[in-house]
């Protein structure tokens, strides 16, 4: 403790404190932040991950449900906040990290009053997200820590099974509200690593982007990938799910559950979620016996 | 405010009945358009060919589970507010009368919400149309037992207006309560009205309360008639006013209940085509009923083929468009009233 935040002012009075480069209002810092707050889901995720909880000062509340977060157990051990100024300020910190999109007003009070902010963005890519965690790591002056998690997330995307010879089977994302995936995202990136090919790619949808019932139904994709939340309070958004002509694609289609918040953020859920979807694609290849036939 | 004219009933009676197989007719034509349209480019031929042989292949079940029920509840909703909207206007002698006059459109919301986010849903796949009707039918009992079986057609307004705000209230009181965070919003898309991805299921849901109500509203058709004369002269002629209000209210309640139950509130429909159609049909209020909820259908029918053609997605939903082509035509009746009256 005391020998790393010597470290941690040696390398500041070094390098000028380079770890906050990202940050605004740097002038606060002296050294790594000592009290970090997160505003983001996602951002959470990542200072859970790589600092011990003592330099944790606060994440959000969302953290702690176990249907949103894959990191409620850590989120247990620190204090959260509901995004107000206020509460943030009550805390203290010497470093807020905030998602690009998210919580903007509370940030832009946050940086009038001098408050360091790091922003972080949405990545697309397993290279971006490796780059974020790292980046972020750096500016926490955890770099280390940001390596284990890099390794972590690695050794779990080259433990996936590899896919089957032969044409790859065709998965659609179907979202509560008709909502699907196209290119330029974390999911279809996701869906390609398991082997498999994004149909919503094909519908051009950039991003997420609603889908009718019926083309959803006439991509003829081998594969549907649906929110597997299933302790959520009701919604209408999910009742389209339940539709009969759902249910009549019967055993043409295999349906592929992935709890959303596996690939919501950068973190080793990803690999999770792409476990789950390449284990979908070798079940939908076993039981398609000889390829093409399952289809007219 | 009628003036009435010695009964030349044969002709009137003939051009009204030749008017509703004309409508008919639009209708069947609509709802084969309205099959033909959609989202993604369908080879109907095969999927009517794999249908009929029983083959379950893509095209079949996006015609038989998709565009099939679409079609088939666009006409019936729009028939049932249609029919109510002229027979609402024909008791209440008003016509800003609309389907949801009594308190059944906001009481059918309220049981869907309630049936919804309280977790029946879970239970039970089609909770929130049973819930809509279960709603629409408690209601009818309760205006009709706050209005009495001897009450008057101020009292049964007064008491569908206080149930409308009611249940207004008690809906947001759900929503609040809720604990889906979007519940609010999702509720206040689907109130908007849509058609959209329903299943064969809500048709069969629907069938038989719409057609038993249909039945009640025409069994009225001569009583309407002699309504136009007056209270007092309808009942000397030997008409059981208590008895029309009874039959009226509970035909309401299936009808518009089986209505919103499936489609969410869509307004305007049947507040404007009873205009439409009575200078065609001579003001007679039972002539009306039938020509009006075919118009209904009609109507309906070209507006959800209309919110698909649109480039706009997620397609608009059926009651911002419906108010909007409605809202022009009420502001010019109340222009031609001015000048009239």
């Amino acid at each position: 403790m005391l020998m790393r935040s010597f470290a941690g002012l040696l390398a500041a009075l070094v390098a000028a404190g380079p770890a906050a480069a990202g940050a605004t209002g740097s002038s606060r810092m002296e050294g790594p932040a000592r009290r970090v707050v997160s505003l983001n889901l996602c951002t959470d995720e990542m200072v859970l991950r790589l600092l011990p909880p003592e330099r944790v000062a606060a994440v959000t509340w969302l953290s702690r449900d176990p249907s949103r977060s894959t990191v409620a157990d850590l989120a247990a051990a620190v204090p959260v906040v509901y995004g107000n100024a206020e509460e943030v300020l009550g805390v203290d910190p010497d470093l807020i990290v905030a998602g690009l999109y998210t919580a903007r007003s509370t940030v832009a009070v946050l940086r009038r009053l001098g408050h360091p902010v790091h922003d972080v963005g949405i990545p697309t890519t397993e290279a971006e997200v490796e780059a974020q965690i790292r980046e972020l790591a750096a500016l926490l002056g955890v770099a280390e820590s940001g390596e284990r998690l890099v390794a972590e997330i690695e050794a779990r995307f080259s433990a996936l099974p590899i896919p089957a010879p032969g044409p790859r089977p065709r998965a659609l994302v179907l979202d509560p509200n008709g909502f699907t995936v196209g290119r330029g995202s974390i999911v279809d990136a996701m869906i390609n690593r398991a082997g498999l090919d994004n149909a919503g790619a094909a519908l051009a949808v950039a991003g997420h982007g609603a889908v009718p019932l019926e083309v959803a139904i006439l991509t003829g994709a081998d594969i549907l990938i649906v929110d597997a939340d299933r302790d959520r309070p009701p919604a209408l958004a999910t009742a389209l799910l339940q539709h009969p002509a759902l249910r009549r694609l019967g055993r043409r289609i295999t349906v592929a559950e992935v709890p959303s918040r596996l690939w919501t953020c950068a973190g080793p859920g990803l690999a999770d979620a792409a476990a789950i979807l390449a284990a979908a694609a070798l079940a939908h290849q076993a039981a398609t016996p000889v390829a093409g036939e399952g289809r007219p | 405010m009628s003036i009435v004219r010695p009964r030349p009933i044969v002709p009137g009676d003939r051009r009204a009945r030749r008017l509703s197989l004309w409508l008919a007719l639009a209708t069947l034509l609509l709802l084969i358009v309205s099959i033909g349209i959609g989202y993604a480019p369908l080879d109907i031929f095969k999927a009517l060919q794999d249908g009929l042989a029983g083959r379950d292949s893509l095209e079949s079940i996006v015609l038989v589970e998709l565009r099939l029920p679409r079609a088939l509840l666009g006409a019936l909703v729009g028939f049932a507010l249609g029919l109510t909207g002229a027979a609402m206007q024909g008791l209440l002698r008003n016509p800003l009368a609309d389907p949801g006059v009594l308190g059944v459109s906001a009481a059918a919301a309220f049981g869907a919400v309630l049936a919804f986010y309280s977790g029946l849903s879970l239970l039970v796949p089609l909770a929130l149309p049973l819930g809509g009707l279960a709603g629409a039918l408690v209601a009818t009992g309760l205006v009709y037992g706050i209005a009495g079986r001897g009450a008057g057609t101020m009292a049964l307004i007064l008491a569908g207006v206080a149930l409308s705000s009611l249940c207004g209230a008690l809906t947001a009181l759900a929503l609040n309560l809720s604990p889906n965070p979007y519940a609010a919003i999702e509720i206040i898309y689907w109130l908007m009205g849509s058609l959209a991805d329903r299943s064969l299921d809500h048709v069969w849901l629907v069938l038989g309360p719409i057609a038993l109500g249909t039945a009640l509203i025409l069994s009225t058709a001569p009583a309407l008639d002699a309504l136009t004369l007056g209270e007092d002269s309808a009942a000397s002629l030997g008409f059981d006013l208590a008895r029309l209000r009874l039959k009226l209210v509970v035909g309401a309640a299936l009808v518009v209940g089986s209505a919103v139950a499936v489609s969410g509130a869509i307004g305007f429909i049947g507040l404007v085509v009873p205009h439409l159609v009575r200078p065609l049909t001579g003001h007679r209020p039972g002539r009306l009923l039938l020509p009006s909820g075919l118009a209904g259908a009609v109507l309906l029918l070209g507006a959800d083929i209309l919110v698909r053609l649109l480039p706009v997605r997620p397609e608009l939903k059926l009651g911002v468009v419906t108010a909007l082509i409605g809202a022009p035509f009420l502001f010019w009746l109340i222009w031609r009233l001015r000048r009239t009256g």
